[in-house]
């Protein structure tokens, strides 16, 4: 009787065999997810849409800095080199009717000081924008736009944009000017036009 | 719970939130901050600017394309216009169009009266930019209204009825501008190209006038003729190529630079520049013998503020005429053998005779034509026409709503084209001794101070109001199609 009960209880697969199959079949399982979500993932790329800012068409109405669905906008900032005239004068880097021509922040256009410049030689100066602290009001753009050569224009940084189904800046854009892009128009940058 | 307990919870808290209220104020939170001050663009030392340095024509941008898209030929390159009598003629070929005269483009400017000229299918405008506290020569395709190109220089200063005034000059392929603060440049009327520049205050010691300078750049000769009206000097001549002052005539007379412009006129027999200052008027030789001699001068009459220029009536009368209550003048200017006698024959009040506030009148045909001013009486701001030899009473006035304020007109061909200061334009038929309404349009939409002078070529008449400049196409070709 007690035998009868032992052989009973005895397993089909011991555990070691169990371990190894179980084993198996998560590493198979894992193999073919990965295959899946980079093929996915590889196919997506060339189908992936996002979310951009047209620069030609752009008002700088300021919505961006206030309608993305993200406490600092995804909008930021950029700047072309090849376009810019390196003007000490600059329309989007000094306010309206400033007293002085220096880099003091009374006479800064950028709220948040987000561009520099360095002196290049006289009367140039080379101009950067620090995206971190960039806001994407788009004074500077309007600036540089309405006098300049319009060499400072508004992008959607994808890095940070969370390319929601709805862009809350698109629905708002007076102009139109954010559009659906393919991947490989992600950025419209006025220096590759 | 036992009060020696509570007493000691009592406490604690208090000490708590002493410490947190404390703890919030010591907090510095700035200390992250970095502050925006003079000298992070590493601008060297012997660079930095002052508010008042002014550096005349240093910034330049030209378009893709600084090529106009015509081969037109008309020309309106100055102030009142190649013969400086506010008159031209359309081509034999054109005709007048018919019904409302089409829109061909406007431009935005910044806030002023400064009108433009045309040459060889360019415009060209002094205007001023606000944002960037700038004078701004823009030169645009006539035939598109395009840019293409301009040239800036900063220069701070604050509204006072707008900020641009003057029209500039053109002759020899160059363009020549005067600021409202007497800044005057030369460029390249094709490229833009700099060429010289004078400050007329740091120069000739002028006294800008307090609505800033209205005078005009006259180029006679080849040279540049300037009345900075300064400590020392009256009038001084210029060459337009190179900037090199040929002549000046000694201030003797003590004028101050008004808004008025230098007119060039033959007086007795003798080319003569006449000039409307703030002191009186005066006539300085125009002749190569003698040119920048200060012929004749009178003090009879001398508004505080001029803003029209001198009317030639006759070989050796001049009409004078101001606004702000000043009126009107008539100045007679002989010669006998060397000597010259310049005197006032007749003077009024605005209310009694002929007058304009702003806009110079036209002499056409032995007529004398002007807006009345403001305080002209019951004929405040018509239009009116005069005979030279009676100049207290018109022989025509537009009809009593027929009033243009301080609105430019303009003659082309037997025409004249008057511009209200709202932004609607008149066009009236010319006669001897009246004119005729034939149509009237309004082209801005509650315009704004439309005082800026008119310029007319190649059909296309160009107007302004205080903030935007349109072209209308007024005369089309009977022959050809651009």
């Amino acid at each position: 009787m007690e035998k009868k009960d032992k052989d009973q209880l005895k397993s089909p697969m011991d555990r070691r065999d169990f371990l190894r199959t179980c084993s198996a079949f998560v590493a198979g399982g894992v193999a073919v997810a990965s295959g899946g979500l980079l093929a996915a993932k590889a196919s997506a790329k060339e189908g992936e849409v996002f979310w951009q800012i047209d620069p030609y068409k752009c008002t700088q109405c300021g919505r961006c800095e206030t309608d993305c669905v993200l406490t600092v906008s995804a909008v930021k900032c950029f700047h072309a080199n090849k376009v810019c005239g390196y003007c000490d004068l600059c329309g989007g880097y000094y306010r309206p009717n400033v007293k002085e021509l220096n880099t003091a922040a009374e006479n800064m256009m950028c709220p948040t000081g987000a561009i520099t410049r360095e002196f290049v030689e006289e009367p140039y100066f080379e101009y950067t924008i620090d995206e971190d602290l960039c806001t994407g009001c788009g004074k500077c753009v309007k600036g540089c736009t309405s006098f300049g050569n319009g060499s400072l224009f508004l992008q959607i940084d994808q890095e940070k944009c969370q390319q929601c189904n709805e862009c809350a800046i698109a629905r708002v854009c007076p102009s139109d000017a954010i559009q659906r892009v393919s991947n490989a128009h992600a950025y419209k940058l006025k220096d590759h036009a | 719970m036992n009060k020696k307990k509570l007493t000691y919870i009592t406490i604690g808290v208090i000490v708590f939130y002493t410490c947190l209220l404390i703890g919030w104020h010591l907090y510095d939170p700035s200390t992250s901050f970095t502050e925006l001050q003079p000298g992070a663009d590493h601008r060297p030392a012997g660079h930095i600017r002052k508010a008042d340095d002014v550096l005349i024509g240093e910034f330049f941008m030209k378009e893709t394309s600084n090529q106009p898209s015509s081969q037109l030929t008309g020309e309106w390159p100055c102030f009142r216009g190649i013969n400086h009598n506010n008159q031209t003629s359309k081509s034999s070929t054109m005709k007048w169009v018919e019904g409302d005269f089409e829109e061909i483009w406007e431009v935005e400017t910044g806030e002023g009266h400064a009108a433009p000229v045309i040459s060889e299918g360019r415009v060209y405008v002094l205007d001023y930019d606000e944002q960037l506290s700038s004078d701004a020569l823009r030169c645009f395709d006539l035939l598109t209204g395009q840019q293409l190109w301009r040239r800036w220089y900063r220069v701070p200063m604050k509204r006072n009825h707008g900020f641009s005034r003057t029209i500039p000059a053109i002759s020899n392929g160059l363009v020549v501008t005067i600021g409202p603060e007497g800044h005057v440049m030369c460029c390249d009327k094709l490229t833009g190209d700099m060429k010289w520049s004078i400050d007329m205050k740091k120069r000739f010691g002028t006294e800008i006038p307090f609505w800033y300078t209205g005078q005009c750049p006259l180029i006679d000769h080849d040279q540049l003729v300037l009345a900075p009206a300064g400590k020392d000097t009256l009038m001084v001549g210029v060459d337009v190529k190179t900037g090199k002052t040929l002549w000046g005539t000694p201030n003797t007379i003590n004028f101050k630079m008004s808004h008025s412009s230098v007119i060039p006129m033959t007086l007795g027999g003798t080319q003569t520049y006449v000039y409307i200052g703030v002191g009186g008027v005066c006539g300085v030789s125009a002749e190569e013998a003698n040119r920048g001699q200060l012929l004749w001068s009178a003090n009879k009459w001398q508004p505080s503020v001029v803003a029209p220029s001198p009317t030639q009536i006759s070989q050796n009368q001049v009409f004078l005429v101001a606004g702000y209550g000043a009126g009107g003048a008539l100045l007679q200017v002989d010669k006998s053998g060397t000597s010259w006698n310049a005197s006032i024959k007749d003077s009024y009040k605005a209310n009694e005779g002929m007058s304009s506030e702003q806009q110079t009148p036209i002499n056409y045909q032995g007529t004398l034509i002007t807006i009345l001013p403001k305080d002209g009486g019951g004929m405040r701001e018509r239009l009116a026409m005069y005979r030279p030899t009676n100049l207290h009473n018109p022989i025509w006035t537009s009809a009593a709503d027929e009033r243009f304020g301080l609105g430019p007109y303009i003659i082309i061909d037997d025409r004249l084209f008057a511009f209200k200061e709202d932004g609607e334009l008149y066009v009236y038929q010319l006669n001897t001794d009246s004119m005729k309404l034939l149509k009237k349009q309004r082209v801005m939409d509650e315009g704004v101070d439309a005082w800026g002078p008119m310029a007319y070529a190649d059909g296309m008449l160009i107007v302004r109001d205080s903030k935007t400049i349109k072209c209308l196409k007024i005369a089309e070709d009977n022959t050809a199609k651009r």
